[in-house]
């Protein structure tokens, strides 16, 4: 009795020892593979958030080589805005250093997730110098295509307050934009993004130093 | 005799017990990932990955596993994998990290995976388990690579991104979204066992 007993305690101890050790060494190895590459992730994000900075301020270098990114921003992007959490930044002219425009990052609610966009504008905030997207969980394929350049590119030199029509009408309209087939819902988040940004954006500008 | 084994095994995860299109497993990243070829292979890849590994590992530790968490063990092991997998797209690969989002993690709750951990990798040994989750994934694979080719083609007219129907082309939308796999996937069931697999089994009658 006390020997059947004490044998189901041990097959019980074992049990849990065993589940022990794997995870002991399942949390190790994820572990050991995290710290390697934490340092990498880590660049790799801050260089994306850049390039897309570039990017809305309609610089080339955001589609360049890593140094160059880097280079073109420490030297013309100073974010501001809550310490820490930067979501605006001026951006100041190469050579020169005169006010070439500022670039605000904007959440939206989208189809199956938030829309972060980054957004960039003119000197006097009248129009759009660039817009491209850093965070989204759109429908590959449908809503997902806000990323591509045709869309994206069609908003420089554009103003808002938008509307937007069917796809391949390719407006030149200051206030209209090509929307995407089959995603009314991610066009109409894009379309809202800009206008509260364009909206919002002269007073942010003034609250700031 | 161990060769031998393995070359049925790797016969009847592609054709008789594929696990897609006989065993109907998987068929959540099948309608998920499938609407662009580009996010189909690296799913693909990772999927192969997990299951092969996952495979290996588990039949190795087979005999010591104790019955009763044995599913425990799986889904820690699995997960494992699987955050690895998510881990180095992410530092090497951002962009394609970035495209596939979400769906790397849903990797763990791929019913291959498990169901051969569960079916095959507890009692076999880890060479024939390693063999096994390699063509399960093989066979897995080439039924969504054939699924998001036709849906990619007709929904965007594009393929890998590039462009092969001309402008007369007009995009059937449906093909994107969920419905369309479901569509792909029955035809492709349909051709596969009703007639390629069909025939066999009458001349093996």
């Amino acid at each position: 009795m006390n020997d059947a007993r004490s044998s189901k305690t041990r097959e019980r101890f074992g049990t849990v020892l065993f589940m022990f050790a794997v995870t002991f060494v399942s949390i190790s190895a994820v572990s050991a593979i995290h710290l390697v590459t934490a340092e990498t992730v880590r660049q790799n994000e801050t260089l994306f958030m850049k390039r897309a900075v570039l990017e809305a301020c309609g610089m080339d270098e955001g589609s360049s080589s890593r140094e160059k990114v880097l280079a073109a921003y420490d030297e013309c992007v100073v974010p501001f805005g809550e310490p820490g959490a930067e979501t605006h930044y001026r951006i100041a002219e190469r050579g020169s250093g005169a006010l070439a425009g500022y670039v605000f990052v904007r959440d939206g609610a989208g189809l199956w997730g938030t829309i972060t966009a980054v957004v960039g504008l003119d000197p006097a905030l009248g129009s759009l110098t660039g817009v491209t997207f850093v965070k989204q969980n759109e429908t590959p394929g449908l809503g997902a295509r806000i990323a591509e350049d045709w869309f994206k590119k069609q908003f420089r030199g554009k103003a808002g307050p938008f509307s937007f029509v069917d796809e391949g009408t390719r407006s030149t309209s200051k206030q209209v934009f090509d929307a995407i087939t089959g995603a009314t819902i991610t066009t109409r988040a894009v379309r809202d993004i800009l206008n509260r940004t364009i909206e919002d954006a002269p007073g942010i500008v003034t609250r700031e130093p | 005799m161990a060769s031998g084994r393995a070359k049925k095994i790797f016969r009847n995860n592609l054709g008789a017990e594929n696990p897609v299109f006989a065993q109907v497993l998987g068929i959540c990243s099948t309608l998920a990932v499938t609407n662009v070829l580009k996010n189909t292979v690296v799913m693909c890849a990772g999927l192969i990955f997990v299951t092969s590994l996952s495979s290996l590992t588990i039949s190795f530790l087979r005999k010591w596993i104790p019955t009763r968490i044995r599913m425990m063990v799986e889904v820690l092991i699995i997960a494992c994998f699987v955050i690895i997998v998510d881990v180095v797209l992410r530092a090497y690969y951002p962009d394609i990290s970035r495209q596939l989002g979400p769906y790397v993690g849903l990797i763990i709750t791929n019913c291959i995976i498990m169901g051969r951990a569960e079916a095959f990798a507890l009692t076999n040994p880890p060479f024939l388990s390693l063999v096994d989750g390699f063509t399960s994934g093989l066979g897995y694979s080439y039924v969504l690579l054939c699924i998001a080719f036709c849906r990619e083609l007709l929904g965007a007219g594009t393929i890998w991104g590039y462009r092969v129907l001309g402008d007369w082309w007009v995009n059937w939308a449906i093909m994107i979204m969920a419905p369309g796999a479901f569509f792909m996937l029955a035809i492709f069931i349909w051709i596969v066992k009703g007639h390629i697999l069909a025939d066999k089994t009458a001349k093996a009658t």
